[in-house]
């Protein structure tokens, strides 16, 4: 068993990794930059190492650095987090070759689902639905027609060497699609100096799916149903939950058996998550496998009681699974709300700065994982998330009432947050009543205008 | 709040025998990781590795081992060694020497700190010799000394290029004298081979210091140097010990050797196979055109006339628009006219004068040197190139560039573009006369085609001292004159003011030269000439100048120089 263990990340994910090692009796290691000698991971550990400077190249980012501190501090094994060295497959490489237990997948199944091109076949070869596309350079409107009726429409039109939206159009017809070949043909020639094209199907208006799952290195593997993400800003998700309104039993069977045959395709063992595109006629497409823990594990943890830390300490050190398949079920509802410092009136512009006064919300069904304190500093090199508000209900409307309530408690002094604007986002009719996909605060924005 | 010490931490029970040796514990693997002497970072070593051998962190360069360098420089398979094992025969009976060199030909797997031998570079056949620093800091003794210097004859034999990639310590104590001898036995042996019309590249890498320094390492035709990479000939702690100083911070650094003129270039290692492979092939001996059928045509002067529109403009309008802001510089020209432009840097004496640019180019696939008078686009670069006023350092590179023409047979293509030559304490101190003087002489000698274009002021013995050619072509709207209109007037009227009267008087526009026998061609302008529409002069003056290529090209040398020789003769 895993007896000390180094957190390669700062924030609130690293506060709660040191807390389930702490439940456990474990050790624990921070590693801080400059910046952040007064953050709360730091002065939470059982020991902390400076590794350098505040740009994470120099500190959270610099392998070398915090391999050394491993050395050096004895740990065994080193907890990634997410972001920063946690999807680095040369970091996880590394770790073996020092005798440090990675807690992740191995540094190869690291680098095969990092390969966008290598993941999707594996995932197609499991009979895993990828989005059907050309698998040919196509370069004339007659070729691409007979494409587009393999894939099925709508379809989409993509420039080789397009970016920026130049050179890609949508055809909903065959009618259609013609005149969209060619002018998108057109817009790639002029942009880019070369026309070769390629058809995907158009996945329209989806909402994005994530289907959590765990793996043992005995080749178990479960799921522990589904985070439904729809609510993103930039690709930013900004609000979760579980379960999806969009997701049936036999619907979450299905792709749950899809999440678990996509894991054991890419011989995947620790905790990780496949991201799906769910079309409102029920299709659904993977896009790609997060080989870490996510921003929102609390929803899943809370749905089915599941503590996902410590099963990837467990799992890392080992051990079989704790849980069969038939020992997970839902219950109730459980959203989570990702609180940062910005300025929603500027452009979510980050607000770095000194929280003057705070007070947090509490009370039964209210989570909060959270870095921050009363005189803390937020230092503007990092990501601005600076805590999550997790609640859990018997069901969704209850859960997004108790949101409501919660955000309303949060008094954040000093800095700008988005607690504001999450709690429009909870009246909205459309959310209150699950009407969205992954352009609802797009469509929001613009109404708001 | 302060946080400090407030948190209780994990307190778990005294392991039993903690203090035993906990073999389970993470370790780094021997050669994982490393350290950089530059930045002393802890780095990866394969990224070292992979990088060229340069520290991913601070950019600076670990010293690199002589095969793992032709590894990198040559085609793979191609390198055939020549003269491995020989060894020394211990001149100075230096006790423990052999001990010592059996352990590192033991410890390195080399025989001695050179490696020599033929291989491929980008397909081009050249002689290559490496030095070691493992082995005893690369000093040279018999053997290096040897082991060069039979490269070095080999390839005059062979009719090969050579390269070396040097780094020495300098001379090897244990064999005192018969270590200095080198020096002389390297150089002579290279004189030969430069003799023999072939090419000799040195790359100098961290550190190349005395004897080497003083020997092979400067002798390059081309000298391209590692950045950050000390070159010197006495080491700077010897220096600060005699000089009982402090030495300046970047002292005796590729950097500093570029700004005092005695490198061409600084380039960086991912580069260097394809720079070496494109100089091998700029240089590669067609003799086969050398020797055509001499036919001088004499009607150097025939069916050229002065653009109809010459005379309309006032003299003093022709002064302003030489002098033009927007008037394209030297370097438009050469990106117009020619390709794969190299420039080289350094007069091998003192500095590099910015306001002289000159190096390899290929015009219409042909090989030629270029040397252009440079002003700079803007006020920064202005400045930094002294507004086209060179100093003596700038004609000595012309003159060492020229000299390189002649050596490799290529033609010589000036662009004149100066106020005048720099008039300053530092130029006369450098010796400014002297430098134009000089570049007077040999020019009129060179045994190579030169043509020199004046774009814009030709301004006295500054212009002259690059325009002592076969012959000399001007831009509609340049000037050639004995000094600035100003000038002429403060000296002849006591009154700078008159410049304007002056340029009437001084007959300095192209129409004028050309009808005095000064100039042999005047190239039409627009109306607005500008760097933007420089192809509407540089598209004609191509054809013109393939054609003068032609024409001198296939003079024999002697009936060449008797022609420039004539050419000033008579005026």
């Amino acid at each position: 068993m895993i007896k000390k263990v180094l957190i390669a990340n700062r924030g609130e994910i690293a506060v709660r990794i040191i807390r389930a090692c702490r439940e456990m009796g474990i050790e624990t290691v921070a590693v801080y930059s400059q910046a952040d000698k007064e953050a709360l991971h730091t002065k939470l550990a059982d020991e902390a190492v400076c590794i350098g400077p505040a740009p994470s190249k120099e500190s959270y980012l610099s392998m070398e650095r915090i391999i050394s501190a491993t050395v050096v501090t004895g740990a065994d094994a080193i907890h990634p987090g997410f972001g920063f060295l946690s999807e680095n497959s040369r970091f996880a490489q590394l770790c073996q070759q020092c005798s440090i237990t990675f807690i992740g997948p191995d540094a190869d199944v690291i680098a095969r689902l990092g390969n966008k091109q290598e993941a999707r076949n594996t995932m197609a070869a499991a009979g895993v639905p990828v989005i059907p596309g050309s698998e040919e350079a196509i370069y004339d409107a007659q070729t691409g027609l007979e494409a587009a009726r393999a894939i099925g429409y709508p379809v989409i039109v993509k420039a080789a060497l397009g970016g920026g939206g130049k050179g890609m159009r949508t055809a909903y017809t065959e009618e259609e699609f013609i005149q969209s070949f060619q002018t998108a043909q057109q817009e790639a020639e002029k942009a880019f100096g070369d026309g070769t094209m390629y058809i995907e199907h158009f996945v329209e208006n989806p909402r994005h799916i994530e289907f959590q799952i765990l793996a043992d290195s005995f080749g178990h593997v479960i799921h522990l149903g589904e985070r439904d993400c729809s609510i993103q800003r930039n690709h930013q998700k900004m609000i979760e939950e579980s379960p999806s309104l969009a997701l049936t039993d036999e619907l979450r069977e299905e792709m749950g058996q899809a999440a678990v045959r996509a894991a054991k395709a890419a011989g995947y063992v620790n905790a990780g998550t496949i991201e799906f595109l769910l079309e409102a006629s029920g299709r659904y497409y993977f896009m790609e496998m997060n080989t870490r823990i996510q921003v929102e594990h609390p929803v899943t943890e809370w749905v089915t009681g599941i503590d996902l830390v410590k099963e990837q300490i467990r799992i890392a050190s080992g051990k079989k699974l704790s849980y069969e398949q038939e020992d997970v079920h839902l219950s109730g509802h459980a959203i989570e709300c990702r609180i940062n410092a910005e300025d929603p009136k500027k452009d979510f512009r980050p607000s770095p700065g000194t929280i003057t006064d705070m007070y947090l919300p509490g009370g039964k069904g209210i989570r909060i994982d959270s870095a921050i304190y009363s005189g803390y500093t937020i230092p503007p090199y990092y990501d601005s998330m600076v805590a999550k508000l997790i609640v859990w209900a018997k069901n969704r409307g209850e859960a997004i009432n108790k949101m409501q309530s919660a955000l309303g408690e949060v008094i954040i002094e000093g800095i700008d947050t988005n607690v504001d604007y999450q709690y429009e986002i909870l009246n909205h009719p459309d959310y209150r009543s699950g009407n969205v996909d992954i352009g609802f605060i797009e469509k929001m924005q613009r109404c708001m205008v | 709040m302060k946080l400090d010490n407030m948190f209780k931490k994990t307190r778990l029970p005294k392991r039993k025998g903690a203090a035993a040796a906990d073999t389970s514990g993470p370790e780094v693997p021997e050669g994982l990781l490393r350290k950089c002497n530059m930045c002393k970072a802890a780095i990866i070593a394969e990224d070292v590795k992979k990088g060229d051998y340069i520290c991913p962190k601070c950019g600076g360069y670990f010293r690199m081992h002589a095969y793992k360098r032709i590894r990198s420089v040559a085609d793979e398979g191609t390198f055939e060694e020549w003269d491995r094992g020989l060894t020394t025969r211990n001149p100075l009976q230096f006790k423990g020497y052999e001990e010592k060199l059996t352990s590192l030909q033991e410890k390195t797997g080399l025989d001695e700190a050179v490696t020599a031998g033929r291989a491929r570079i980008g397909g081009e056949e050249t002689a290559l010799a490496v030095c070691d620093g493992r082995f005893l800091m690369a000093s040279m003794g018999e053997v290096v000394g040897e082991k060069i210097t039979r490269a070095v004859e080999r390839a005059t034999k062979e009719e090969l290029p050579l390269i070396i990639f040097t780094c020495s310590g300098g001379a090897r104590m244990q064999e005192g004298i018969v270590s200095l001898m080198q020096m002389a036995k390297t150089s002579a042996a290279l004189k030969r081979h430069s003799d023999a019309g072939l090419l000799y590249i040195t790359v100098l890498t961290d550190p190349t210091t005395g004897g080497v320094t003083a020997s092979f390492a400067m002798l390059g035709d081309i000298i391209l140097a590692e950045p950050g990479a000390l070159i010197g000939f006495a080491g700077p702690r010897v220096i600060t010990q005699t000089i009982g100083q402090k030495l300046p911070k970047g002292f005796q650094r590729s950097e500093f050797l570029l700004e005092h003129g005695f490198i061409d270039a600084i380039m960086e290692r991912p580069q260097m196979k394809e720079v070496l492979s494109r100089l091998l092939s700029f240089h590669k001996n067609e003799r086969s055109d050398t020797q055509k059928a001499q036919k001088l045509t004499n009607g150097i002067r025939q069916g050229l006339k002065i653009p109809p529109e010459m005379d309309q403009a006032k003299a003093w309008d022709r002064v302003l628009a030489s002098r033009k802001k927007d008037r394209p510089v030297g370097r438009d020209y050469i990106g117009s006219l020619f390709t794969d432009f190299t420039e080289f840097h350094g007069d091998r004496y003192y500095g590099d004068d910015q306001a002289v640019i000159g190096g390899i180019a290929y015009f219409r696939g042909m090989p030629v040197t270029v040397i252009a008078q440079e002003k700079g686009r803007d006020t920064k670069e202005n400045i930094q190139r002294n507004f086209g006023m060179p100093s003596p350092d700038g004609y000595r590179k012309a003159l060492r560039l020229m000299r390189q023409a002649e050596k490799f047979h290529r033609p010589v293509i000036c662009f004149v573009d100066t106020p005048g030559a720099f008039c300053g304490v530092e130029a006369e101190e450098r010796g400014q006369g002297e430098a134009i003087a000089r570049n007077l002489y040999e020019m009129s000698a060179l045994k190579t085609p030169i043509l020199s274009i004046v774009i814009g002021e030709g301004g006295s013995g500054g212009a002259l001292a690059m325009a002592v050619a076969d012959e000399v072509w001007m831009m509609e709207n340049s000037i050639y004159s004995i000094l600035s209109p100003e000038g002429f007037a403060s000296i002849l009227w006591r009154d700078s003011g008159k410049a304007k009267e002056a340029a009437e008087v001084m007959k300095l526009t192209a129409g004028d030269l050309y009808a005095l026998g000064v100039v042999e061609r005047v190239l039409a302008e627009p109306e607005e000439l500008t760097a933007q529409e420089i192809c509407s002069v540089t598209d004609p003056l191509a054809d013109q100048i393939g054609e003068f290529l032609e024409r001198y090209g296939d003079m024999d040398a002697e009936a060449l120089v008797q022609h420039r020789y004539d050419r000033f003769r008579k005026m």
